[in-house]
């Protein structure tokens, strides 16, 4: 079980400790690790189960602040870990956004939730919907209330219903004027490009993101046109399995508001809908490096946000690079960003350049990995097609709404 | 003028920050002290309160000790306002521990609030009282999670669930049965979210009784995918536990391929899918594999301590299985439904369930159906980037055992840019294990892209991993090597010695990848060797060269091109040696001796020459390891150095016997040997565990259960089990907390030893050999003894030594004693079915007599005796006061004068000035008035009162005599913190219903005293008194002479047998002196007049902590 959580700025300061069991943890804990991340460096920071000599810690790390839980005895490691990221993510729902300004500022609702969330080092409400009618989010209103009146209360003195229902998901008296339920599906592209220009790998990532408002407790089911095509899946709680065991039909009791459905994946894709071709040769000390994009095959709708980053070798000294279209940075850590946006008709953007190796370095023996990012509206390239959505007791009005998205996942082109 | 304008910027910049800050609790964070604290805690606004609690929340949270203001803040605990509430509780759970006397003075607030109508109240004064982990309240804390146990709220019950493992951790020894009971009682709640919590309390509370899970294990499994994620990963584990220990492991399981690999050969005929399974795993890793997951299953199963007593590999015969420690996954329901219940699990939102269910479905699934665990472990690794790590570390172990299952996915393992070191690192030897004949080709491209990594260290390793699969992969062998070697000359080309660390990494590995693919085959290999030896003057990298060179006294016999050159390498390395690194020097010493120990004709005295003269260079070395080295081989090898006969000895070693030249034969002529796998040397832990992530047993870890070690019909007696235990620790420990139990403990033994007596003639040493057999701790002979002994009717609590009782150690035990749960639910519910007459007892006072006690002996005070007894009559100074009557007895033949009796703290008031004898709650005496005299043989009898305030520790009295000062203990007796409150039936039913829930405590125990006087009445007189009414008396007797109690009424039963005193109850009344609360006690009884009565005691007070330990004194006088 755990023991502590500390939560830890990006300069290493600890900003909230929150002691678990009666055997209290000691602060210093964070001085030896952030000692660790000094001298070891990212590294360090990407461990997530670290053995210290007092303590074993599990981290993670969002947007610069540390989340830390110690333990000293036997736990799997993974329920720590995604215990921290289920504070984070609810965290940061609650701030909207997670920086130590916000984190310092809402402490007493940072106690709050995470006295709410775990007891005695073991996991009790994580549930976000039962959280919210357990302590109220910061919002404009209470803020202006408490500067009016010096006085609100973000604890509730009621315990929410969904606690002792079978959907603790979902709030239990839920009304809306209109109801709507959205269903997108964002897709990521993975894909790996190796040096002969040959694909090696690649597949999507996809999620089914539902953001749904409609009265009471409604029931929905959703099927697809070729679930057959999906390789692995992962659920939200409130999918039952059993129908999706026996005719691959999702049915649920849905969250109210956003919230992701499911994950899927669907491998084993033959063509990317662009291409990136980096050409590097080296010789007597400088390096030509060229890199041509395009499209390959047209998804039938436009592709933007087309970007395409490299880190450039720690043995260059300095780099002239160009493009064509769209503009190119080069950021003092070596990273090269090159964001083409569009691509425009006439011509292919091509980036090319001269980089100036070490002195006594003749040819260049390390190569950049091009990661690209793009985007693609309306499409979801893995052809994953929604069949229909149903919803079992049909208020007056239901709104449906599908939408697509095609982006960029883990896209690297070797060089 | 311009410090204005800073100042105008200062302020505004305050003022934009403050835009966005304003309305939250920035202020109290940045500067929590800017106010003064103490006066805003005791403010009568709700929102002053909440701001100083928040101020000291932000001072806890930058680390800063708080402590200090304990006693204000728990004042506030009684507050109203539920944010009040969570933050004093917020602040009570962090410091606690640290103030525990002011912390016990929120507990009447928490038992306040456990009576709440709102579940929320109930529940957070619950999780609170149970968090600050008092061992004085602990017993409450135990009533109070029984009570939520059996909430209406869901949430209330959990966090009753949340509260167990706390309490367990206080208490550990006693009442632990009653945790376990509870733990039970949860585990088989309706809300799969109660289940998930008490699943947890489980597993830190008794991981190991799985009598418990016994007969909920079927529903437990059907509950599981409905509950919460938490509580499933915990369940998981649980389930499989149980299973092992109950049925062992799955005859189709990879577990048992390992274990019976021999067998399953010779069981070829029938095992089809062995075969199929076989032949999946193509061929050239089968074995392998198999060894190794062998080791796996037994590192499940073994416990570190086995692990390391077991020190070598030569007993590993002894840890065998037999056939029947097996069970058939296909014919096996319970199996079955855990395999059900976990597999939709794999689908599961939560990395930590994915890994749970699969490593339950990897040790008991048959070996066919495993594979529906690798997809999902392999998506997790792109879902949740977070866990992606550990997933890998245990899907490592996974492939390692049986690579077939992951071979298909090895596209999954290509690293990407972003992946950090230890995981790219992983994903590298993940893929050496899974690599096959149609997959290598494919890794091995991957291998080359990732020797251009922008990580050196990363590159290094990729090219070690090359190494290894040409290694399993006997085909790749030369297509690698040629890739090795152009790598090693492109690199040649590009590194300058200590240029950067990366590349002498990646050379060294490359080398180190060349040598291992050429011990694989030397012969074969003959040009690649020369061809380094080529290159070696233009590989300057230590660890490079140093592994070159011993390749040149390895394989300096290897075809025909070799030997012919080791003269002119053997005289370049001498030439370079003083120049050459530490580990390369000692290569060339090792290597010029090899060549040396093996040379023949004309070219022997080069080699001698050569030999001595690099001996000498070393003998002179600055490096003192190089100088030992030199040192050591010119003791071994004098003959070859500088004699002749070399060549005689090596042919005929055996005639001359000479030991140094045998020992340097063993040493260099021998060939290299064949490492053994390194894989079998290393520790395996359970899937899914931190020890498997850190690789060493963290504290406590623990294995699979021996598989069946749990048989049949413990699980089916497991109530005995129970009760066994409990027997045990009150036997153990102390003579008042365990009398409750005696009862059914003796009920057991007597069913048992009814049993045993009828079974094998009936001695206990029988019944004891017959049990060891089933190899289980928790029934042996010593608990039957005890029981026996119980039942034979001399139950240690017959002794009621009451000095002995009153000691320190009884007080401790009243406190931790706890009431008997479930056998008040029985007892009660006998009691409402039976009608009753009522009938009163007048004469029965005059018959009670206050015990006495004694105060001081007349050997410890020169004669002096004196004793005391708590006097029922009211002190007449003051209601507070209690009135003890104390006789002074002169046992002397001489007078003693001057005694009195004075508080010991008092009379050390007077001469040190530190302690405050004003101080309120210290137990006081009133001073009473000197015995000028007291003639010998006299008896004086003075009345002292004296205010205890409710502290049961024995108060310290100076005795003064004869000028001297003795000092005395006086034994508090709570029986007499009351006084009698005389009322009728109706008032006192009145009351009792106004003191329910909370303020109600049991405890049965069983009464013996009314035997005796039965007997005696039956021995005296034939005719014969009623039995009932003999009862009554000595049950009223008992109580009224322990405690100052009125007797309201006594119901008696009406029943048809004349001798079954079931339903007779009595009541008693009385007031606490302190706060004239009332306190009311029932007794009721249950059992034949003749026999030992079952007697349940039931008290109602508003003041809890008096209430309790009132009640444990009364059990402990009765019974």
């Amino acid at each position: 079980m755990l023991q502590c959580i500390f939560i830890l700025s990006d300069s290493g300061e600890v900003m909230l400790e929150k002691q678990l069991i009666g055997h209290k943890v000691d602060r210093s804990i964070c001085a030896w690790f952030w000692d660790q991340v000094i001298s070891q460096g990212d590294s360090f920071k990407q461990q997530s189960v670290i053995a210290s000599p007092t303590h074993y810690l599990f981290q993670i790390v969002r947007e610069g602040i540390t989340f830390l839980a110690c333990t000293q005895l036997e736990m799997p490691p993974l329920m720590g870990i995604e215990f921290l990221c289920r504070v984070a993510d609810v965290l940061s729902d609650y701030l909207e956004g997670l920086n130590e300004d916000v984190i310092k500022d809402n402490f007493v609702i940072v106690y709050e939730l995470l006295d709410e969330m775990i007891d005695n080092g073991f996991p009790l409400t994580t549930e976000p919907n039962i959280l919210r009618e357990m302590i109220a989010p910061p919002n404009i209103v209470s803020k202006m209330l408490s500067v009016v009146t010096g006085n609100s209360s973000n604890v509730s003195d009621t315990l929410p219903g969904a606690t002792a229902s079978c959907v603790p998901w979902r709030t239990t008296d839920i009304k809306y004027a209109n109801n709507e339920v959205y269903v997108d599906l964002v897709e990521e592209m993975d894909a790996i490009i190796n040096r002969d220009g040959v694909l090696v790998k690649c597949e999507i990532y996809g999620e089914v993101q539902v953001n749904s408002h409609i009265t009471g407790v409604p029931e929905l089911t959703l099927s697809f046109a070729n679930p057959s095509i999906m390789d692995d899946v992962r659920f939200h709680p409130c999918v039952r399995f059993r129908p999706w065991e026996s005719h691959h039909i999702l049915s649920f009791v849905p969250p109210d508001g956003l919230f992701k459905l499911m994950s899927y994946r669907v491998k084993k894709l033959k063509s990317t809908p662009i291409y990136v071709k980096p050409q590097i040769t080296s010789d007597a000390g400088t390096c030509r490096i060229n890199v041509m994009v395009g499209i390959r095959n047209d998804p039938g709708k436009m592709v933007d946000s087309i970007t395409v980053q490299f880190q450039l070798p720690s043995c260059v000294l300095s780099a002239d690079v160009t493009a064509n279209h769209g503009t190119v940075t080069v950021f003092t850590n070596k990273m090269c960003n090159w964001s083409i946006d569009r691509i425009p008709k006439d011509r292919a953007p091509a980036l090319s350049g001269t980089l100036m190796l070490e002195t006594g370095l003749e040819r260049l023996h390390v190569f950049p990995t091009f990661r690209v990012g793009f985007r693609i509206q309306g499409v979801a390239l893995s052809g994953l097609q929604l069949d229909k959505l149903d919803l079992r007791v049909v208020p007056s009005r239901l709104y449906k709404g599908f939408r697509a998205l095609t982006r960029s996942g883990l896209y690297e082109v070797r060089s | 003028m311009f410090t204005q304008f800073g100042a105008t910027a200062d302020t505004l910049s305050k003022a934009s920050t403050l835009m966005f800050r304003f309305g939250t609790d920035a202020h109290l964070y940045d500067d929590p002290e800017d106010v003064n604290i103490a006066p805003l805690l005791d403010s009568k606004f709700d929102s002053e309160k909440c701001e100083a609690l928040k101020r000291l929340l932000a001072l806890i949270a930058q680390g800063f000790d708080v402590s200090n203001f304990f006693p204000q803040v728990v004042k506030n605990v009684a507050s109203q306002s539920l944010e009040v509430k969570k933050l004093v509780y917020l602040y009570l759970l962090h410091y606690a521990e640290k103030r525990p006397n002011e912390a016990l003075l929120s507990i009447n607030s928490f038992q306040k609030d456990l009576g709440d109508t709102n579940p929320l109240v109930r529940a957070w004064a619950l999780r609170t009282m149970a968090g600050i982990r008092l061992h004085v309240i602990a017993p409450l804390v135990l009533v109070a999670v029984g009570k939520c146990a059996k909430d209406t709220a869901v949430y209330v019950r959990k966090c009753a669930a949340n509260a167990l493992p706390k309490l367990h951790d206080l208490y550990l020894e006693e009442n632990s049965s009653t945790i376990e009971e509870i733990v039970g009682t949860l585990l088989s709640d309706n809300s799969p979210g109660v289940v998930g919590a008490a699943a947890a309390a489980f597993t830190s509370v008794c991981p190991n009784n799985y009598s418990l899970i016994g007969r909920k294990y079927r529903r437990l499994c059907e509950i599981l995918p409905d509950v919460e994620e938490w509580g499933q990963i915990v369940l998981i584990g649980i389930l499989l536990r149980y299973a092992i220990a109950r049925h062992g492991l799955v005859k189709e399981s990879i577990m048992f391929s390992l274990h019976g690999r021999e067998r399953s050969h010779s069981e070829k005929d029938d095992s089809d899918d062995d075969f199929a399974f076989k032949n999946d795993v193509s061929g050239t890793s089968g074995k392998y594999d198999s060894d190794l997951a062998r080791t796996i299953s037994r590192c499940y199963i073994e416990g570190p301590d086995e692990y390391l007593s077991r020190s070598s590999y030569a007993n590993r015969i002894s840890f065998e299985f037999n056939e029947a420690k097996f069970t058939s996954g296909r014919s096996n329901d319970e199996v079955k439904i855990l395999l059900q219940g976990t597999s939709p699990l794999l689908w599961s939102n939560n990395s930590a369930v994915v890994v749970a269910a699969a490593g339950v479905h990897w040790i008991m699934a048959p070996r066919e159906e495993v594979k529906r665990i690798v997809k999902p472990l392999l998506f997790l690794l792109r879902s949740s980037n977070t866990s992606k790590y550990v997933v890998l570390c245990n899907i490592q172990v996974f492939a390692k055992a049986m690579p077939s299952l992951f071979s298909p996915y090895f596209e999954d393992f290509f690293v990407v840019s972003s992946d950090s070191y230890q995981i790219k690192a992983l994903k590298l030897e993940i893929l050496c294990s899974i690599a096959t004949d149609s997959s290598i080709s494919s890794i091995f491209k991957e291998f080359q892209d990732y020797i251009r990594d922008p990580d050196r260290r990363f590159s290094a390793d990729a090219v070690a991993a090359i190494g290894l699969c040409a290694k399993q992969i006997p085909n790749m062998a030369s297509t690698c090597l040629e890739r090795l070697l152009a790598l090693a000359k492109q690199d040649l080309s590009t590194c300058d010695p200590g240029s950067t660390n990366g590349e002498a990494g990646i050379l060294t590995q490359a080398i180190m990848s060349i040598k291992s693919i050429i011990t694989q085959d030397p012969p074969t290999h003959e040009k690649v060797v020369i061809q380094l030896v080529r290159s070696l003057d233009s590989i300057k990298v230590p660890a490079a060269r140093a592994t070159i060179i011993w390749m040149i006294g390895e394989y300096r016999n290897l075809g025909e091109i070799i030997p012919r050159m080791l003269p002119i390498v053997l005289k370049y390395l001498a030439w370079s040696f003083t120049s050459e690194a530490l580990e390369t020097k000692l290569q060339i010493l090792n290597t010029t001796v090899k060549v040396l120990s093996g040379a023949k004709g004309e070219e022997m005295q080069t080699f001698k020459k050569l030999g001595s003269y690099v001996i000498e260079l070393a003998e002179c070395d600055l490096n003192y390891d190089v100088r030992d080295r030199a040192r050591f081989l010119k003791k071994l090898l004098p003959c070859s150095l500088d004699g002749g006969e070399l060549e005689l000895d090596t042919n005929c070693p055996p005639k001359k016997q000479d030991l140094p030249q045998v020992l340097a034969e063993c040493m260099f002529q021998g060939q290299a040997r064949q490492l053994s796998p390194e894989s079998m040397d290393y520790r395996v832990y359970l899937p899914g565990s931190l020890s498997q992530i850190v690789l060493h047993a963290a504290p406590g870890y623990e294995p699979l259960p021996k598989p069946c070690s749990v048989l049949d019909h413990e699980l089916d007696t497991n109530v005995i089990r129970g009760v066994d235990t409990l027997g045990e620790g009150a036997d153990g420990t102390d003579s008042l907390s365990g009398s409750s139990y005696e009862e059914s403990a003796s009920d057991y033994s007597s069913e048992r030893s009814m049993t045993v007596s009828s079974g094998d003639g009936g001695s206990d040493e029988t019944s004891s050999t017959s049990e060891v057999d089933n190899t289980d701790p928790l029934i042996q002979l010593s608990d039957t003894g005890d029981a026996n002994q119980n039942q034979n009717g001399a139950p240690q609590s017959a002794s009621t030594d009451l000095e002995e009782l009153m000691s320190k150690r009884s007080l401790e035990t009243w406190l931790d004693a706890q009431p008997g749960l479930s056998i008040l639910s029985t007892l009660e519910q006998s009691q409402l079915r039976k009608s009753s007459a009522r009938i009163s007892i007048r004469d029965i006072s005059s018959r009670v007599k206050p015990k006495s006690y004694r105060l001081l002996d007349p050997a410890n005070g020169n004669g002096l005796k004196v004793d005391y007894s708590f006097s029922p009559e009211i002190s007449s100074i003051s209601p507070l006061l209690v009135s003890v009557e104390v006789s002074f007895e002169n046992c002397t033949d001489e007078t003693i004068s001057e005694v009195t009796l004075v508080d010991e703290e008092s009379s050390k008031a007077s001469d040190s000035s530190e302690s405050s004898p004003s101080h309120k709650d210290v137990p006081t005496l009133v001073p009473m008035e000197e015995i000028a005299l007291l003639e010998p043989g006299q008896t004086v009898k003075k009345i002292v009162h004296v205010c205890f305030h409710h502290h049961l520790l024995p108060l310290k009295l100076a005795l003064h005599c004869n000028g001297k000062k003795l000092s005395v203990k006086l034994r508090p007796d709570i029986g007499y913190f009351v006084k009698p409150l005389p009322m009728d039936v109706e008032t006192f039913t009145n009351k009792e219903s106004r003191l329910p829930g909370m303020f109600e405590y049991t405890r049965s125990f069983t009464f013996i005293d009314h035997i005796g006087e039965l007997n005696k009445e039956t021995g005296d007189n034939a005719l014969v008194k009623d039995n009932f009414l003999l009862v009554c008396e000595s049950l009223a007797l008992k109580m009224l002479s322990n405690a100052n109690f009125s007797l309201v009424s006594v119901d008696m039963p009406i029943s048809a047998k004349h001798d079954d005193v079931s339903g007779l109850c009595l009541r008693f009344s009385g007031e606490i002196l302190s706060n004239a609360m009332p306190c009311l006690i029932t007794i009721t009884a249950e059992g034949k007049c003749s026999e030992p009565l079952n007697v349940l005691v039931k008290v109602n007070c508003e003041e809890t902590v008096f209430g309790l330990n009132l009640l444990n004194r009364i059990v402990n006088f009765l019974s």
